[in-house]
């Protein structure tokens, strides 16, 4: 059974290129384009990683991992910033909103599918 | 264009980009390079980037990632300052043949002009002025506050320095583009 990605931007040039790159490693793929759409998957389904943007309207990425951290089955789910910003103090707004892990764009693939691969379950 | 405009403008170069709510000029000079020039008529908000796509082996395979990257930080600076991502307009700028080696299909100001134009079409943000193309250079400057851009073409050769620095920001020697970090928490 194909692991199942999570991908939120309100790019879609950067959905597609995200999705095109955990598709290659495996990845079922579902997009949302704010927090707010990305929240509608929350219901219920196994999701394996998700992989959100910071800056969206409507839901940014902070509020989303709030959302999701505090949905019962899915506090443990993996989730990953993939963001144009690397100031310390908004890692850390990340890091305490419940994000596993931060990682600054332009991403370069092949480390993107490592580490999504380190922080997804092996089943 | 107003000469006083372009002289008290702010300077953006390759990799640059300037963000302002209201009132402000920003100017940038272009060869092969595109400057995207953004405007938000509601917050008032407006933008100019200037990039290019790069090449070589450490971008392989899509050097496209870069220019998605360039146009992602004028935008998310934008909405930073206000302004509705589904209201910004573009004007285009850009692309010249400066170099005697630029005529191929798939020169550089070919695949970055080919670049920003599905970009805008795949983001849907209307385009509502360009000037690509061609083998001239460009002086580009553009109001923040009103949106309103101005554009002198400028031949190369009146220009000494612009193929040298074309050369050199080609082979990377300027803005060598580098992919983000990574944290875990």
């Amino acid at each position: 059974m194909n692991r199942i990605a999570l991908i939120v931007d309100d790019s879609p040039s950067m959905r597609a290129m995200v999705a095109h790159t955990l598709a290659s490693a495996g990845f079922e793929v579902l997009q949302g384009e704010d927090g707010r759409q990305a929240t509608a998957f929350l219901d219920g389904r196994h999701i394996d990683v998700v992989v959100t943007d910071l800056n969206m309207p409507v839901m940014d990425g902070i509020a989303l991992i709030k959302h999701i951290r505090a949905q019962p089955g899915y506090r443990f789910t993996p989730v990953l910033m993939l963001t144009t910003e690397s100031q310390e103090t908004r890692k850390l707004e990340g890091k305490k909103a419940g994000a596993t892990g931060w990682l600054v764009k332009p991403f370069n693939p092949e480390q993107l599918i490592a580490v999504v691969g380190k922080v997804v379950k092996q089943p | 264009m107003p000469e006083r405009m372009a002289e008290r403008a702010v300077a953006i170069h390759v990799g640059g980009v300037h963000v302002a709510r209201g009132p402000g000029v920003v100017r940038t000079l272009l060869g092969s390079c595109i400057a995207a020039c953004l405007f938000e008529p509601t917050s008032r908000v407006g933008g100019m980037n200037h990039f290019l796509l790069p090449r070589g082996a450490a971008t392989a395979p899509d050097p496209a990632r870069f220019g998605i990257h360039a146009m992602e930080r004028l935008i998310n600076r934008m909405m930073a300052y206000g302004a509705d991502r589904g209201g910004i307009v573009a004007k285009l700028f850009g692309g010249g043949h400066v170099l005697a080696t630029d005529e191929s299909p798939n020169s550089v100001p070919i695949q970055n002009v080919r670049f920003i134009q599905e970009f805008m079409a795949i983001e849907d943000i209307p385009v509502v002025a360009r000037d690509l193309g061609g083998s001239h250079a460009r002086l580009v400057v553009f109001e923040t506050g009103t949106g309103k851009a101005y554009v002198r073409r400028l031949r190369p050769a009146a220009m000494p320095t612009l193929p040298r620095t074309e050369r050199r920001i080609r082979r990377g020697d300027v803005a060598r583009p580098k992919f983000g970090d990574v944290t875990m928490f």
